[in-house]
């Protein structure tokens, strides 16, 4: 055959989730020695492809070749004997034990006749393996005392302890600063002599351009193209990424804007320093930040969910103590948070009752729910956000991201909230649903709501908001104005 | 993402049939009707459904249920009390001692309600401001409060002989009504219009579900709990003085194993100990069942040996048919 130095091929793989169709006949393969890209926006699929390669999605339909030979993958465990290794975006390292432990988890070395842990070459392999990746750590150290790109080389090294075969990188770069991704690119490149075949998911362009040699474009779960990297260019990428132009991608309007609203004064909290700004009616004003700089833990201090320390908040000029989500909820004020599942919705509960969770007070004139009222509410909200479901009371599990995520604005929304925090709104919804929320949250800042707009999408943040702040390490490194604003800039600022 | 059509999602949601709930009622009357045929054979004369044997068998189930449905509530927040029993020795044997020192009844049970509500209020503070998990919180509080119980009693039984105190268990309504089960119904709707119709109980169920996208939303989500706890401990004690009154002796052994009892029957009624789910009218059928099951057990000589393992099967099994259900369920959405 001549496929022969193909080491993976997944052929017309489906998956179906409740309501959603993951992943709609996608076919890839990888070649040996080779970094093959895959780029897609935020909910294209590809974490999704991955998770079945490392076993822990069961794909409905489709076929897995690794080296040739057929291959069902059924757990973890049978993905990682046959040499692939997944380092997950967010990092799985235990953070209380060594750098060795971490390495060498689930598989420590033994001394042969004691059957007991062999500190030792434990440590000595780890070493060696560090040293193989170019970088100096000290395998005795304490994981917690690293940095994030650190704990990514810890990965890595973990990844390879055994023989890796496949090597997944799923959006490595996301906490990384510039210094640490070219460390990570050398890593990729020696990986890569040694015949290691690396699968690249991003969804920064500048990076497949660097490092991978072919890039598979997905799109709403489906397959667009496989390209070889050198023989296409940016806007190709992207209007096969999102499927139209870019200016239809993010839909900008000009709003006036007009008084303060909100104003911040020397925050301090647990992960924030010294945060001052000034928010005005029909804004949308940007926060930018690399993982871990800080942004969730400003959201939640702003929220009322994380303790202030000192420095002060006002609201329409008063001044308030943010002492809980309930104190910020009756300033008007609503968050639609990062964790749609974890924190924003009660999945098992219905549509009418999420909509309707901020402002329950409001359901009847007694103790009790008129539940009339509460129907009329849901569906003039479903109707004017036109979320997309069979009834007000199906659950809110089985939408689609796109539309839990309207349902979590609806809240915000009937509870008349006039300052609405979103922290990444778009992180795992389709184009479409992406579109319909930025048109939403322009609509409702026309409507004279302030936006506060939490996101590490660079495209997305250049194009939505009208003002940007960078943070990184808990604090504001710099603001621009939409139109000094570039990609460059902003992380550059992101790693200070 | 491609979305499946609704009316297919519509069509799925039919097919998963009939509740748990109306389950649980169709196997009560099952056993109902065993019982009631049963014993006419056995007897040859109707022994279930008489006077003689039900009025106890609901006076029992009325204690129990009223503590129930209260606990259901708690669960379904996704907390826990299990000091329900310690509540009652301790309830008890302070009616006891303070009918002894000539205390007018209907203070004496002012003053136990009110022991309760402090019960509560310890249990509540101990969750929900030092952060104890429920569990460990409330093991520890009910060997407390029994021992509480043994040291006002001296570790004897107490005599409990007033009016007041006797009318709450024993007394009739109508001639033949059970007082108990007069409050237990009462309960019951209060319980059940707070659940199925009250803004707080909507609260209480967003909270078992998510309780961090209930507070995110506004929720005052340590308060209810708080709150609950509060009712629990009245509810054991009200529980607890219908115990003192049906046996008419205060003694801290009372309720011994009682809180096992209530869970289960509340667990048999389709509440999840982990929140979020659960339904009064389900609970109202677990204590039932497992009454219905005791009662007739024993009216059928079956020794009690037997009784504790049929109960104890009949708990798993049911249990087990709502995680099979809802699996199937899944699968097929």
């Amino acid at each position: 055959m001549t496929e022969n130095n193909i080491v993976l091929k997944m052929e017309n793989i489906t998956k179906h989730f409740p309501g959603v169709l993951a992943l709609d006949n996608v076919s890839i393969d990888l070649k040996k020695g080779e970094v093959l890209g895959i780029l897609g926006e935020n909910g294209a699929g590809k974490s999704t492809l991955i998770k079945i390669l490392a076993g822990n999605y069961i794909k409905d339909d489709g076929e897995i070749f690794i080296d040739g030979q057929k291959f069902e993958i059924k757990n973890p465990g049978e993905a990682m004997a046959s040499g692939i290794r997944v380092i997950y975006q967010e990092l799985n390292t235990l953070n209380n034990l060594t750098v060795a432990e971490n390495i060498f988890i689930g598989e420590q070395l033994v001394k042969t006749r004691l059957k007991i842990v062999d500190w030792k070459s434990m440590v000595r392999k780890s070493k060696m393996i560090l040293d193989s990746l170019n970088v100096s750590l000290n395998p005795k150290a304490v994981m917690e005392d690293l940095s994030v790109s650190e704990k990514q080389v810890v990965e890595i090294a973990k990844a390879l302890s055994k023989e890796a075969k496949i090597l997944v990188m799923d959006e490595p770069t996301a906490a990384l600063s510039e210094d640490d991704t070219r460390s990570l690119f050398r890593i990729i490149s020696t990986l890569k002599e040694k015949g290691v075949s690396i699968i690249y998911i991003s969804h920064r362009l500048k990076e497949i351009f660097e490092i991978t040699d072919r890039v598979t474009v997905l799109r709403d779960g489906k397959k667009v193209k496989t390209l070889v990297t050198s023989e296409t260019n940016t806007n190709e990428l992207v209007s096969l990424m999102v499927g139209r132009d870019i200016k239809e991608m993010y839909p900008k309007r000009e709003v006036p804007v007009t008084d303060v609203v909100m104003e911040v004064k020397d925050l301090n909290a647990s992960g924030i320093k010294n945060i001052s700004f000034a928010l005005k009616k029909g804004e949308i004003l940007g926060i930018f930040g690399l993982l871990g700089s800080g942004r969730t833990a400003l959201v939640k201090a702003l929220f009322g969910a994380n303790p202030v320390k000192s420095g002060e908040i006002f609201i329409k000029g008063e001044k308030v103590i943010m002492k809980s989500p309930r104190k910020a909820r009756d300033n008007k004020i609503g968050l639609v948070p990062l964790d749609r599942k974890m924190e924003g919705l009660a999945l098992a509960l219905g549509v009418k009752e999420n909509i309707t969770l901020a402002n329950i007070n409001e359901l009847g004139k007694s103790f009790l729910i008129n539940k009339k009222t509460e129907t009329l509410k849901a569906e003039k909200w479903v109707e004017d956000l036109s979320i997309k479901t069979p009834g007000v009371n199906t659950e809110v599990n089985s939408l689609s991201g796109g539309n839990q995520q309207k349902v979590v604005l609806a809240r915000w929304l009937e509870s008349g909230s006039e300052i609405i925090i979103l922290n990444e709104p778009t992180r795992g919804i389709d184009v479409g649903a992406k579109i319909e929320i930025y048109k939403l949250m322009q609509d409702l800042c026309e409507k004279g709501a302030a936006i506060i707009m939490i996101s590490s999408e660079l495209p997305e943040i250049l194009s939505i908001a009208d003002r940007i702040i960078v943070m990184s390490k808990g604090r504001f490194t710099d603001e621009y104005t939409k139109k000094e604003a570039t990609e460059e800039k902003l992380l550059s600022a992101a790693c200070l | 993402m491609a979305e499946t059509s609704f009316q297919e999602l519509k069509k799925e949601r039919k097919k998963v049939g009939i509740s748990n709930t109306l389950m649980l009622f169709i196997v009560l009357v099952i056993m109902i009707a065993f019982f009631g045929i049963t014993s006419q054979i056995k007897f040859d004369q109707q022994f279930f459904f008489s006077i003689l044997n039900l009025i106890p068998m609901l006076s029992n189930i009325s204690y129990i249920g009223i503590i129930a449905c209260i606990l259901t509530m708690l669960l379904i927040t996704g907390e826990i009390d299990f000091s329900i029993g310690g509540n009652i020795g301790l309830t008890s044997c302070l009616a006891a001692l303070l009918l002894s020192k000539g205390i007018n009844g209907g203070l004496v049970v002012l003053i136990c309600l009110a022991a309760g509500i402090l019960m509560g209020v310890f249990n509540g503070f101990i969750v929900t401001r030092l952060g104890v998990n429920s569990i460990i919180a409330t093991i520890g509080t009910m060997s407390i409060w029994r021992g509480i119980g043994y040291t006002l009693s001296n570790g004897e039984s107490m005599l409990a002989f007033n009016p007041v105190i006797d009318y709450l268990g024993r007394g009739t309504i109508f001639r033949y009504i059970p007082f108990p089960i007069v409050l237990f119904i009462i309960v019951i709707i209060i319980t059940y219009i707070i659940m199925n119709r009250s803004k707080i109980g909507r609260r209480i169920y967003a909270i078992g579900v998510n309780p961090m996208a209930s507070y995110l939303s506004g929720t005052n989500v340590k308060g209810i709990k708080f709150l609950l706890f509060i009712f629990c401990g009245a509810a054991a004690s009200l529980g607890g003085l219908i115990l003192t009154s049906l046996s008419a002796v205060g003694m801290p052994q009372h309720g011994q194993g009682l809180e096992l009892t209530v869970v289960s029957a509340v667990i048999l009624g389709g509440t999840a100990l982990s929140g979020g789910k659960g339904q009064i009218l389900g609970t109202l059928a677990g204590v039932l069942i497992l009454s219905v099951l005791y009662n007739g057990l024993t009216m059928l000589n079956i020794m009690y040996f037997y009784i504790q393992i049929i109960r104890g099967i009949v708990l798993i099994l049911v249990v087990a048919t709502y995680e099979i259900r809802q699996s199937r369920a899944l699968r097929r959405v």
